[in-house]
C-alpha cells in the first residue's frame, strides 16, 4: 500500500509539471504596418512559456538587430528595460523610414534551465512589412540557426499553413524538430490537454515543415537542435550541452469572411 | 496626438482609388524636396505615369509626370504643404497614394 501511495504522488507531482516550452519572443504591436498606422514599430522582447502567459527572466542579449533592404544594424543600444510577462524583457519604438520588409533578430545570453541539464539559445526573430512594400520577406539572415520563411511570414490568414526551412550553420537540418506554440496573449484559450499547449512537427529531409494554425493570432515557431559544442555551468563546473532554437513568430489574420 | 489628427484628417479626403494593392507608393522629404517613388508589387519601377500632388483640403496643386525609374522629385516650396500633401500615383490601370503629413515634414526639417 504504502508502495502504491508513493507512486501514486510521484505520478500526480509529475502529471502537474507541465512540460513547458520556453520561447525567445519579439512581438510587435503590428506585422504589418501601413502609412494609417505611423512611422514606427513598437517591440516587445521577452524569453517565455507563451501559452501559459508565464515570463522568464531575459538578460540583456547578445545581440539585437533589425535588417532591411541588405543592411544590418545594431539595435541593442536602443533597447529599453520593461516587465513583460511580470519578468525581465525589453521594449524598443523603431521608426520605419522607408517601405519593404524589416527583419528584427534576437541572440539571447545562454539561460542555465536546470530541469533540462543544459543551457538554451534561442535565436529569434520577427518580419515585419511598412507601408505595402514585402519585398525582403524571404531574407536568410544567416544566424547560427534560423527558420527561413516558405510562406510569407506577415498576411496570413488564419487556417493557412506556415512553411520554413529550419537551418543551422546555413544548411537544412533533416527532420529537425519543430515546437509550435500560441501567444495566448488576452485570449485565454484553454488546452483538454496539456500535450496541447506545444505541437510538434517535424521537417521532411530537406528540412522543410509545414504547419496550420487552429486560429489567427501570434504563433511562434522553434526548431531545437543540440550545438556542437558545451558551456561550462558555473556552479558545477561541469560541461553541458546546449540548446540551440531558431525561433520565428508569424501572425496569422482572423479570417473575414462568411 | 497631433499627427493622429492631422493624419485622420488628411486621410478623410484620400482618394477612394487607393484601394488598389498592386502598386506601391511612398514619399521622403528632407525638408527641401518630397521625392516620391512607385514600384509594382513584382519591385519593377513604375516607368509611365500620372504624379498628381493634392494639399490637405484634396485641392490639386500640379500633376508631374514620373521618370521612368519610378521616381519624382518636389521641390517643398514649389506647393503650399502647411496641411500636408497627399501623392497619387495613377498609371492608369492601377492607382495609390501617399500621404506626407505636416509632422514628417517637421520631423526631416529637424533632422
Amino acid at each position: 500500500m504504502k508502495r502504491h501511495f508513493i507512486t501514486a504522488s510521484l505520478a500526480s507531482i509529475i502529471a502537474a509539471t507541465p512540460a513547458l516550452a520556453h520561447y525567445g519572443m519579439i512581438i510587435p504591436n503590428d506585422p504589418m504596418i501601413s502609412q494609417e498606422d505611423g512611422r514606427s514599430v513598437a517591440l516587445t522582447m521577452s524569453f517565455s512559456h507563451p501559452f501559459e502567459m508565464d515570463g522568464m527572466m531575459l538578460d540583456t542579449p547578445v545581440a539585437f538587430s533589425v535588417t532591411h533592404e541588405g543592411t544590418t544594424t545594431d539595435l541593442l543600444g536602443d533597447l529599453e528595460s520593461a516587465t513583460v510577462m511580470d519578468d525581465q524583457g525589453y521594449t524598443l519604438d523603431y521608426p520605419l523610414d522607408r517601405p519593404g520588409t524589416y527583419i528584427f533578430a534576437m541572440e539571447p545570453q545562454p539561460y542555465w534551465e536546470p530541469a533540462e541539464d543544459a543551457f538554451i539559445i534561442h535565436y529569434t526573430k520577427t518580419y515585419v512589412t511598412a507601408y505595402g512594400d514585402d519585398e525582403g520577406w524571404d531574407t536568410e539572415l544567416g544566424l547560427k540557426t534560423e527558420i527561413v520563411p516558405l510562406s510569407k511570414p506577415f498576411g496570413l490568414w488564419e487556417h493557412n499553413v506556415f512553411q520554413g526551412i529550419v537551418k543551422m550553420d546555413g544548411e537544412a537540418v533533416p527532420y529537425a524538430e519543430v515546437e509550435v506554440e500560441f501567444f495566448n496573449d488576452g485570449v485565454g484559450a484553454t488546452v483538454p490537454d496539456e500535450l496541447m499547449i506545444t505541437q510538434t512537427v517535424k521537417a521532411d529531409a530537406n528540412g522543410v515543415f509545414t504547419y496550420a494554425p487552429p486560429s489567427d493570432g501570434w504563433w511562434g515557431f522553434a526548431a531545437l537542435n543540440t550545438a556542437d559544442y558545451t558551456l561550462v555551468e558555473e556552479t558545477s563546473g561541469e560541461e553541458k550541452a546546449v540548446e540551440l532554437g531558431a525561433v520565428i513568430w508569424v501572425h496569422f489574420e482572423e479570417w473575414t469572411g462568411q | 496626438m497631433i499627427r493622429a489628427i492631422a493624419l485622420a484628417s488628411i486621410c478623410a479626403v484620400a482618394p477612394m482609388g487607393a484601394a488598389a494593392h498592386q502598386l506601391t507608393v511612398f514619399a521622403a522629404t528632407d525638408c527641401e524636396m518630397v521625392t516620391v517613388e512607385a514600384k509594382f508589387s513584382n519591385g519593377n519601377p513604375v516607368m509611365l505615369a500620372d504624379v498628381r500632388v493634392l494639399d490637405g483640403n484634396n485641392t490639386l496643386l500640379m500633376t508631374l509626370p514620373i521618370n521612368e525609374d519610378g521616381t519624382v522629385a518636389i521641390p517643398l516650396d514649389s506647393v503650399d504643404h502647411s496641411g500636408g500633401l497627399v501623392i497619387e500615383v495613377d498609371t492608369g490601370s492601377h492607382d495609390n497614394y501617399w500621404i506626407v503629413t505636416p509632422d514628417d515634414i517637421a520631423r526631416s526639417c529637424q533632422s
